[in-house]
């Protein structure tokens, strides 16, 4: 088990007694709803700015480093909290939103919560509600910084792709791996968005038989009606585009190994080619005759239930018997434990290198924040966060500022809105109603099946919540 | 249901437009799909639709479109009154009026279709006010369809029939639209000349509006024929004007300092140019949000990053800017952002980058839009070929982009494609040789 231990040198960000520096964005008619901040600015150690407009604003943001920004919202607040979510996104001291507004519904808080402001706060604003806002931003910044574990020498790198965790999960998927990469069996990979399906595709063709090359197919990014010619190539004027002849993708991997990712994505009809390409060893090019002989071997991987697609008929049963021969099965990065840890060490050393930085410590707060997050795009998910936190890392270390705003949202001791230390049913509802909005994609539809409620009802509570 | 699977089941006809933008604006991301390996390649074409919410929102759509349809009735039928009552000018205005709500929900053929309406009438009048206005809304139009000569045969007559009128603003407005064609044209000798003219004419009054126009204009002429002090001496002009006005030109402010932007990145000030889009983009927000303009403010900002190569930064700007372009209806600017990624995945030398400038191609031939659009997109699919091999597609895409440009009278653009296409053939040469 990984774990870091406390950097003899770990700098704390700053003492915890500075002034807090506050750009207040009053509207154009000066601080109006905000009267009374002036007056406590000393009582509560902050250092306050006033910009009667959105312009002036930016141009402060630009021009030096700030710890939060208080922002009137108007009668647009849901357009106007993403667009300060985005303008703030890089502004130097990474500041945090606290949002203001007459009558915020909880459907607006639950929006805001979900973009990372830090808080909604009803107008007038009052003292106490500022001061809590202000202590906690205040102790996001003493930050502790931990130094990270040098990643394992026998990381199996594949250029921007490498296997990286010890997890016991993992280890299966090695063994697993290891049995296979010697046989010229088709691999079926299955596993969640950003497990890893491709790395592991890669590492397998990387240690099997196939002296040929590997050549990668997505199936989901590729339109419907280019797929079959990105995979079988085509004639020259076999259809409108087709420019000159080209060879596909099953011919490209001669000798080698073809990954179709997301191959669930595919058509049906392109399923029975894929099935007669696997099953006679020969393709045709789209608007050519001759069948050409292909010697490949074939590593299929989706993030989706190929026994319910075949159930649900989207999916050919005989075509998943011939790609499952050998099934191996990824796990989530949340199952995998501490292998967290090593990924970012791994990949903060990836993109130091890229962006001429050399980070080795990750904060306290910042891990903490990293474990509690839920992942749902898994690695890949977590590559792009410490991608997003190197570039605006001043130092070697990764704080909770450089992080994204959806996961500095769900920093631990977040206090409820409610004065209440429970929330009420009411506001308990429309967080689930929220929850399973977002899950559906906002498809009202499925969101009422999941609830079990009628769709009416739904788009009833939506409307009373505002949601 | 993909909205690319959705799409083959409508047909091509002009009065179920608003149906495929409503198609578009309400597709979403299947949150799978954007964690997924596809995700990177996620286009509008592969966000999900829901039939029963396409059913829900279709009610606000059709109102939309209903009051729109009303507002050119009334515009045609007020024509007719204004006619019967000998006012022909009325009439004129009238037409015009109707042009411009067409222009305003991007319509613009259907707009030019009413401006020539009313031109018809307006040439048989004795007062040649409703005449030079007309033939100033054309040349606009035109120039926004990538009709550069046609535009400037327009603004031309507006400039001649003003001048004789003594309408000064009119001749400003046309010298204005003259530069503007002739800019589009990279004729920059002809484009200093007319906005000097303008400008000329401006000074000697106080209208604060046109001038800072004029001075955006000639920093923009400037800065692509490489004197960036002067043209940031123009911006900051214009600037000035702008801001005299006390917010009364928000959106004229924004283009500015896009402009400024664009300046500061020519100059290798990365962080200054990040400052001033980000600043458009607040003036853009700040009372009128005109989408589109937003849209290309963040295209600018991306292309900054992309420059920079600040790759990931660059792609999080064009999916800010594809979400406020699907949302808001902005499906041109979906062209536009889905060449811009092609590009960027070309310069990560992804092959799968292709699958965005299919896109955008698609979404040309579902537009029918200006060809200028086609041959920008044909012009970068291209190159990116060029890169990420095919290279018989490259030169195939790289003439069709010249063929376009050499159709528009676009001459600066043919002699860039006949530079990229030599270089193409130079690169099949020694590919040839070594092979």
């Amino acid at each position: 088990m990984t774990r870091p231990t406390q950097h003899p040198s770990a700098g704390v960000a700053r003492p915890a007694t500075d002034a807090v520096r506050v750009l207040a964005v009053g509207g154009e008619s000066g601080p109006g709803p905000l009267q009374g901040l002036r007056q406590w600015a000393a009582d509560l150690a902050i250092e306050l700015e006033w910009a009667a407009d959105l312009p002036r604003a930016t141009r402060l943001l630009a021009g030096g480093r700030w710890d939060l920004v208080l922002a009137v919202l108007g009668e647009r607040s849901d357009e106007e909290l993403a667009w300060w979510v985005d303008a703030l996104r890089g502004a130097p001291g990474g500041p945090r939103l606290i949002a203001l507004a007459d009558r915020p519904s909880m459907g607006m808080a639950l929006r805001a919560e979900k973009l990372g402001v830090l808080d909604v706060l009803a107008l007038p604003l009052k003292r106490e509600a500022l001061a809590n806002a202000v202590a906690r931003v205040r102790s996001a910044t003493t930050e502790v910084a931990l130094p990270l574990p040098a990643v394992d020498g026998d990381v199996d790198a594949q250029g921007h792709y490498a296997l990286v965790g010890q997890s016991p999960a993992m280890l299966e998927v090695y063994k697993l791996m290891a049995r296979v990469a010697h046989s010229t069996a088709t691999v079926l990979i299955l596993g969640e968005s950003g497990t890893g399906k491709e790395v592991v595709a890669r590492t397998v063709h990387k240690h099997g038989p196939a002296a040929g090359p590997f050549v990668a197919v997505n199936c989901a990014a590729i339109p419907e009606n280019l797929l079959e010619s990105e995979l079988f190539g085509h004639e020259k004027g076999a259809f409108t585009g087709a420019v000159a002849r080209k060879i596909g993708r099953f011919e490209q991997a001669g000798g080698g190994t073809l990954f179709l990712d997301e191959i669930a994505d595919m058509s049906l009809s392109l399923q029975a080619k894929i099935l007669r390409a696997v099953q006679e060893r020969e393709i045709e090019r789209v608007g050519g005759g001759d069948s050409i002989p292909v010697t490949v071997r074939l590593i299929a991987a989706t993030n989706r239930d190929l026994q319910e697609a075949i159930a649900q008929g989207r999916f050919r049963e005989d075509l998943y018997y011939r790609l499952a021969v050998v099934t191996i099965q990824l796990p989530r990065l949340i199952d995998r434990g501490d292998d967290l840890i090593q990924l970012v060490a791994h990949f903060a050393r990836q993109f130091g290198e890229r962006y001429g930085k050399r980070i080795d410590a990750v904060s306290d707060r910042a891990l903490e924040l990293l474990r509690n997050h839920q992942w749902v795009g898994n690695v890949r998910e977590l590559r792009n966060v410490i991608e997003r936190a190197a570039i605006v890392a001043s130092d070697g270390t990764l704080r909770s500022e450089h992080l994204t705003d959806e996961l500095r949202a769900e920093e631990p001791g977040v206090p409820e809105r409610s004065t209440a230390a429970l929330p009420t049913l009411a506001e308990a509802e429309a967080r689930h109603i929220a929850r399973v909005l977002q899950h559906t994609g906002g498809q009202i539809g499925a969101a009422a099946d999941i609830l079990g409620i009628h769709r009416n009802t739904l788009t009833r509570k939506m409307k009373e919540y505002g949601l | 249901m993909r909205v690319e699977q959705a799409l083959r089941l409508l047909p091509n006809l002009e009065a179920l437009m608003p149906l495929r933008g409503l198609l578009l604006s309400s597709a979403r991301p299947d949150a799978r799909v954007q964690w997924g390996s596809g995700g990177p390649y996620l286009t509008v074409g592969k966000r999900d639709v829901e039939p029963g919410e396409l059913a829900r929102s279709m009610g606000s759509v059709l109102t939309v479109v209903a009051e729109h349809v009303a507002a050119l009735f009334a515009a045609y039928v007020e024509a007719l009154e204004r006619q019967e009552r000998n006012d022909a000018p009325g009439a004129v205005t009238a037409l015009v009026s109707a042009g411009r709500l067409e222009e305003k929900v991007g319509r613009l053929s259907q707009a030019q279709a009413w401006y020539e309406v009313a031109l018809a009438l307006a040439e048989t009048l004795q007062d040649r006010r409703p005449e030079v206005e007309t033939l100033l809304a054309i040349g606009h139009v035109c120039l926004a369809l990538g009709n550069y000569a046609e535009g400037a045969r327009h603004y031309q007559r507006a400039l001649v029939l003003s001048e004789a009128e003594f309408n000064q603003s009119g001749a400003v407005d046309a010298s204005v639209g003259l530069g503007t064609a002739a800019f589009e044209r990279a004729e920059w000798p002809g484009a200093r000349a007319w906005y000097s003219r303008a400008l000329r004419l401006t000074e000697a009054g106080t209208d604060r509006l046109r001038l800072g126009v004029i001075e955006h204009r000639l920093g923009l002429l400037d800065r692509r024929q490489g004197d960036l002090a002067a043209a940031g001496d123009h911006l900051r002009r214009a600037r000035e004007c702008f801001e005299a006005l006390n917010g009364e030109a928000t959106l004229e402010m924004a283009r500015v300092l896009d402009a400024q932007g664009e300046l500061d990145a020519a100059m290798g000030r990365p962080g200054p140019a990040a400052g001033a889009f980000r600043e458009a983009l607040a003036w853009v927000r700040r009372d009128k949000h005109d989408p589109e303009l937003d849209v290309t403010i963040r295209l600018h900002l991306a292309e900054l990053l992309l420059e920079t190569g600040r790759w990931l930064e660059a792609d999080e700007e064009m999916r800010r800017a594809e979400q406020l372009a699907i949302t808001s209806n902005q499906t041109r600017g979906l062209v536009r952002i889905y060449t811009l990624l092609g590009t960027l995945r070309g310069r990560q030398g992804d092959e799968t980058g292709f699958v965005f400038f299919e896109q955008a191609i698609a979404l040309c031939r579902v537009l029918e839009g200006p060809l200028l659009e086609d041959a920008r997109v044909y012009h970068a699919y291209g190159l990116f070929r060029q890169v990420c091999g095919g290279p018989d597609e490259a030169r195939a895409y790289l003439e069709r982009a010249r063929g376009i440009f050499r159709s528009l009278g676009m001459d600066a653009e043919v002699e860039r494609l006949e530079a990229a296409l030599r270089n193409s053939h130079d690169v099949n040469t020694s590919a040839a040789g070594a092979g």
